[in-house]
Order: C-alpha cells, then structure tokens, then sequence
C-alpha cells in the first residue's frame, strides 16, 4: 500500500492507510532539502452558517480532518499546516484577497457555484493556488478560466453527477420503462445547469419527454405548487438537484403530499442531507441519490477500510455523517499537500507557486474516497457514486445502499469537447 | 389528478401560503400602522421564532406518546400547537425589551435612525441565534409527519397535507381574532384611535408609551407565532428571515401601508396568485410576488387599502 500512494508517510496518512503502514518509515529525506520551519498558512472559505452550512461545515470538518493526519504524520515535508475558516457568504474574491494579503501559502474553498465562477479569476491574478472543494459549475474551466494556472478544483464538476443520474435511472429502471421525466431543481444557475445536463443525458438514453420544469427558490419554504404538478404529470423519473436544507424541504412536503407514490425520484446530492432526514421520509421517497465523489460505505469497508475509518472519525469528533462535501474538503487538501510533498523532493526544497501549480496537473492521489487525478485541465477526475438511499437503524441516519459507480470516462467529456458535444455525439 | 383535483390542490396551497404571509406580515404591519417605524429586524424575530420554537416543541412532543392512533395523532397536534403559543408568548417579553431599551429612544427622529437601529438589531438577533443554537440548520423531527398523518382532506379523495389544513384553520382564527380585537376591546380601540391621531389619544389621557410597547410586543408575538408554525414542514437556519421580511414587504406595500385589513388581503392575494402563477408558468416563481405588486400599485399607487387605524 505505501508504494501504491506515493512511498510517503504523509500519503498514505491521507489515503487513511497509517495501520497498513506499521512502523513509521518516515517521510522522506527531509532533512536533505531547504524547507521552512515555520507552519504552512492555509484559508478555507467555505458556509460555516446559514443552510448552506448543511455542505460548507461538512467541508470544513473534512478539511480540519486532512489537516490533523497531515499534522500527526508530520506535516508536508515536515510543515504543520495552520487552516484558517472563514464563512464564503458572498465574498468570494474579497475572501480570497484577504488570504494572500495574510500571506497564505493556500488556499481552499469555495462551495458554491456563482462564487466560484467570480473567484478563480481573482486566483489566476494573484498568483496564489487555489484548490477548489465545490463550486462544481462546468463552465469554471470551459468558459470562465479556460486556460488556468493557480486555480484547480477537487470535486467532480456538474456533468459528471448528472450523466452519472440519468445512468443510475437508467441501470434501475430500464431505458424502455422511462418515458417521461421531470424536475424540481433550485432556482439560480447550479440547478438549472443541472437539470439541462441531465434533461440531455436522459433524452440521448431514453428518448423520454419532460413533462414539467420546477424552479423553488433557494430557502423556498413552500415547494408544493411543483409537487403537485409532479402528481399531475406522474413521470416516471423526476429529477431534483436541491442540496442541503432544501432536501429536507422536499422531501418532507413531497411525502405529505403522497408525490412518491407518482414517481421515482433522483437526486445528484440529496445525501447531502444525510444528517437531518427522518426514517418515514427516507422510507417513503425511496429515492435514488448521488454522493459525488465520495460515499463512506464504498468500496465496502472489507475491501477499503478508510471509508469506514473516516465514518467514525467524523462521528467521534463533529457527531456527524460524512457526505460528499466531507471529502471535497479533505480531498482538497490531500491534492495540495500530495503534491507539494513530491516537489519538495523534486525540487530540493519548498516550491514556487508556480511549482506547486505545475505539479498539482496530472497529479494522482489516494484519499479514503478512492484514488483521484488531477486533469490536466485543472478538473479532478474521481468516480462517481449513486445508491439507493434507505434507511440504517445502526447509523440512526439514511445509508446507500445497490452503490452504482461510475469511472470518469463514462462522465467527463474529452479534453477540448464541450459537454453538450460530447452528449450529442451519443 | 382531475383538472378540479389540481385547481383545488393549487388554490389550497396559495390560501395555507397566503395565511403564513399574513401571520408573518400582521406584526410588521401593526408596528408600521402605530410606531410609524419600518422594523427591518421583524424577520429575524421570525427567525427567532423558529429557533425558539424548535427547542419548546421539540421538549414537549418528546413528552407524548408517538403519533401512531387517532387519539395519539390529536394530543400530539395538541401539543405542537401549545408549543407555538409558547413561542408566541416567550416573544412578547423580547418584544418589550427590544421596544422599551432600543425603540423607545428614536421615536420622532429621522427614519435613517429606524433603518440603522432596526438592521443592527436584524444582526443581533441573528448572531444571538447562531450563539444559542449553532450554525447549522435545524430540523424538527416527526411534527410535520406526525400531524399529516391525521387523516382529514383524505376522507373526501383529496391528497392535501393536513398540517396545511392545520396552518389555515389557524389563519383564520387568528385573523377573526385580531380584527375582535381591534374593534371590540377597549385596548384596541386605543391602539386605533393613537394610530389615528397621536396627540388627541394623549390628550385624553392615553398613555401611549405603554400602548408603543404592547403593540410592538404584539408585533413579536405574531413573528415568534409565525416562526413556530413555519418551522415543521422545513427547517430553521439562521439565513431565514430574509425572504419573509421581503415579502411582508410585498404584502404590506399591496394592502396599504400599516392597514391591517389590507395585509390579510394582500396576503391571501400574494399567496394565491403566485401559486397559480407557478402552476402556470414554473419560471415564475421569484417574480410573480413583486409582479402582483407591480400591478395593484400601478392601479392603486396607496395600496388596496387606507391607513391602519381607520380602516382597521
């Protein structure tokens, strides 16, 4: 296992796989390059309130997490790391200029789309890596910073969670049973991304028709004007891209008003949720959900115990449930520090910005998630995870379970193919 | 669905809609109607309401039995609704102090003073709320579930949630019971006749720095109220007071400002119109409210009503 990871003490502590290890063979030979003693800086800028909350904390306490084990097996060439958090609200740039102005030597975040889109190129400016958790928005590095330097992202981006949702639908229910579909997504650019992808991705395996295209609000209280119209329709599939709170929401109206029975629901991060639902809701929606790039019970914990290790740890120190945004945080942190540890050896000592951005493309890591590229185009590339989600009397809280994945083959676009080509050449 | 069936079931969800704007926007109206002060902060006690709601019925329906027979089912919507009472009454003394210890000094100067003043305390609250009860959203578990699933509108063939039937029976008491208040009791003649004239109604002896409280009291009461019955069917977070406050906005500014009579019609109109509107036209759903208001102003430019005193 160490040689599989990278040969560091460092990786393989982040690929959750210390007890493999027995006895520390050290780092490397840090003693024999020029690094610093003084800790690394790093910002996160995540939610750390609000209902987006429900995502940037999970994100925080997966950063906080990476950070430790880094820490405990001896820091990035032997640099502890210091993480600041800061909450994202709607300072993204503001945020991130406060980092460099710190003198951060990273920084990580955010979560959300829109403010993903006004940060990176803030990054590309001023020169300081940004390693991006969410902010999942295709379009980051098609459109908005199509030849990116400094700027990277960990998560899986739109597409691929939702050509892996309309996969997932089609492995359940069988291409020939979907003929309609519909949606109830968030009412800003994310959701309506999504549901497009999804809508293309359905259509080019189906051939279904969409009967209805829901908006709520983010926050909306009341969602069931759209509810209702999925009982009116009755499609087959209805697709829902809602996260965090709004999960809750819908899926406690959608069963009051009995919309389950009328449809089967797919959702790209309804688990993000996972530590607020109840069992007769869980039970009722019977729901197929995504969990992006990261579900703690897969690989099953016989054949990959660092899910399961990153399970309790999240348990025993935060009460928590890990979800996907858990690993964006951690993942984005690995990415960094997996990196620059290989080019400190490299290099003979601490790198340049520069070096750390030239070495994190086509970079390749382990996390408890599984092992992850990289892209060359800034993107991580991971596999993609989708379950039925239930619920487990042991956790307290709903589990997936009949786990779909998915290789980034099957998601991603080709380098240089825009994903509305890659979809139509189907 | 039969076309009926889904009229119905769209209209019903705008009336349960437009009676939680009306519960929402009754205290920033009355507030507006007699203090003459614009109370940025009145979603914040919403908020509040939620929050200190989630913790008063979260406590008591961990006292009774699980909602499981009918009798189980009625106690345990007993329960929640005390619960919400409770709420309401815990913000009646938050009310008297924010209107005694911050209000009080700032009547009759500018109203930048009101903007600055009302939107400081809007922070207050909410980092007050986040100190209490955390940064993350919160949840009550099994209330919504546990009164839906007293069979009511199911016995006719109609799929309709019964904590909305719930929401709108209790709209209508508490509007029935607010306008007796207003025009039968003798403390809300009061409370009209100083929104009517100010110095007439100290002039005869009325002592309107003790009406100034009970009225914002009151103002709290319906927020923390509306905050607790908000809070079943979704989530308490510290972010959820904003999109209340605006469409009490929208709701206030339609009916007049400061006319109560006008709220709860602007409010059912808002409520019903949009989600006709979204039934419609989904895309619709963030700007059918402002485009109602659009329209009455454009027909009405002082709203659908008077002033609150006199039309009260």
């Amino acid at each position: 296992m160490l040689k599989a990871i990278g040969g560091t003490a460092l990786a393989a502590s982040l690929a959750g796989c210390t007890a493999l290890l027995g006895d520390d063979e050290s780092s490397q030979s840090e003693g024999a390059v020029d690094v610093p003693d003084e800790p690394v800086q790093a910002g996160l800028q995540t939610f750390t309130e609000g209902a987006a909350a429900v995502l940037g904390l999970q994100t925080q306490y997966g950063a906080e997490l990476a950070v430790q084990r880094i820490n405990d097996a001896g820091g990035v060439a032997g640099r502890e790391i210091q993480l600041d958090v800061v909450h994202e609200a709607d300072a993204h740039v503001e945020n991130y200029k406060q980092f460099v102005d710190e003198g951060k030597d990273v920084t990580f975040g955010p979560t959300s789309s829109g403010g993903h889109a006004a940060l990176a190129p803030e990054v590309e400016n001023q020169g300081v890596v940004n390693v991006g958790t969410d902010g999942t928005v295709t379009t980051l590095y098609e459109e908005t910073v199509p030849d990116p330097t400094y700027s990277f992202r960990f998560q899986n981006h739109d597409v691929m969670e939702c050509v892996a949702a309309a996969r997932a639908a089609v492995d359940r229910l069988g291409a020939d049973n979907i003929d309609t579909v519909a949606g109830i997504n968030p009412n800003y650019a994310f959701g309506k991304d999504e549901f497009s992808v999804f809508k293309s991705a359905i259509q080019k395996l189906t051939g279904a028709e969409v009967v209805y295209e829901g908006y709520p609000d983010l926050l909306a209280e009341d969602m069931s004007t759209h509810i209702t119209e999925v009982n009116d329709k009755q499609p087959d599939v209805t697709f829902s891209s809602n996260w965090g709170g709004d999960v809750t929401t819908l899926l406690n109206q959608a069963a009051a008003n009995n919309m389950f029975e009328n449809t089967q629901l797919v959702g790209s991060v309804l688990y993000s949720a996972v530590n607020d639902l109840s069992k007769d809701v869980v039970e009722q929606a019977n729901a197929v959900s995504g969990s992006r790039n990261f579900y703690w019970g897969e690989p099953t914990p016989s054949r990959w115990e660092p899910g399961k290790q990153v399970l309790q740890d999240a348990r025993d120190q935060w009460d928590i449930v890990p979800s996907a945004h858990f690993m964006s945080g951690y993942g984005a942190v690995a990415a960094w520090a997996t990196a620059v540890e290989k080019t400190v050896n490299l290099v003979g000592g601490w790198p340049s910005q520069e070096q750390i951005a030239t070495a994190l493309e086509g970079h390749g890591f382990y996390t408890p998630a599984g092992y992850h590229v990289m892209g060359q185009g800034h993107q991580g590339l991971s596999n993609a995870y989708y379950g039925d989600m239930v619920w487990d009397d042991d956790l307290g809280a709903p589990a997936l379970e009949n786990i779909s994945m998915h290789s980034p083959p099957e998601l991603a676009p080709p380098p240089g193919t825009t994903a509305s080509e890659w979809i139509s050449s189907w | 669905m039969t076309g009926l069936e889904t009229f119905v079931t769209h209209t019903l969800h705008g009336i349960q809609y437009g009676f939680v704007l009306f519960l929402i926007a009754s205290g920033l109206t009355i507030v507006l109607g007699i203090l003459d002060v614009l109370n940025l902060a009145h979603g914040e006690l919403f908020a509040l309401g939620a929050y200190v709601g989630f913790t008063i019925i979260g406590y008591l329906t961990g006292l009774v039995a699980p909602p499981t027979t009918l009798s189980t089912q009625l106690v345990f919507l007993g329960v929640v609704l005390l619960g919400a009472a409770l709420t309401a009454a815990i913000l009646v003394p938050v009310g008297v102090f924010l209107e005694t210890t911050f209000f009080k000094p700032i009547y009759g100067r500018d109203e930048v003073y009101q903007i600055v003043l009302t939107f400081a305390l809007l922070l207050i609250i909410k980092d007050v709320n986040k100190l209490i009860w955390g940064p993350s959203p919160l949840r009550l578990q099994d209330a919504y579930g546990g009164i839906n699933s007293i069979p009511v509108l199911s016995r006719v063939g109609l799929t309709y949630p019964t904590y909305n039937v719930v929401i709108i029976v209790i709209g209508l008491v508490t509007v029935a019971g607010l306008f007796w208040f207003f025009n039968r009791t003798k403390t809300g003649r009061i409370i009209r006749a100083t929104a009517i004239n100010r110095e007439m109604a100290t002039a005869i002896g009325v002592n309107t720095g003790r009406t100034f409280t009970l009225v914002f009291a009151l103002g709290a009461f319906f927020a923390g109220f509306a905050g607790a019955l908000a809070l079943p069917p979704r989530f308490a977070s510290l972010d959820m007071g904003a999109n209340p406050l605006v469409l009490s906005f929208v709701v206030i500014v339609i009916g007049g400002l400061g006319s109560l009579r006008g709220a709860f019609v602007a409010a059912l109109l808002v409520g019903v119109l949009s989600r006709w509107a979204i039934w419609q036209y989904p895309p619709a759903e963030l700007a059918a409210p402002f485009a109602i208001m659009a329209i009455v102003l454009l027909v009405r430019p002082e709203g659908l009503f008077g002033t609150w005193g006199e039309m009260g």
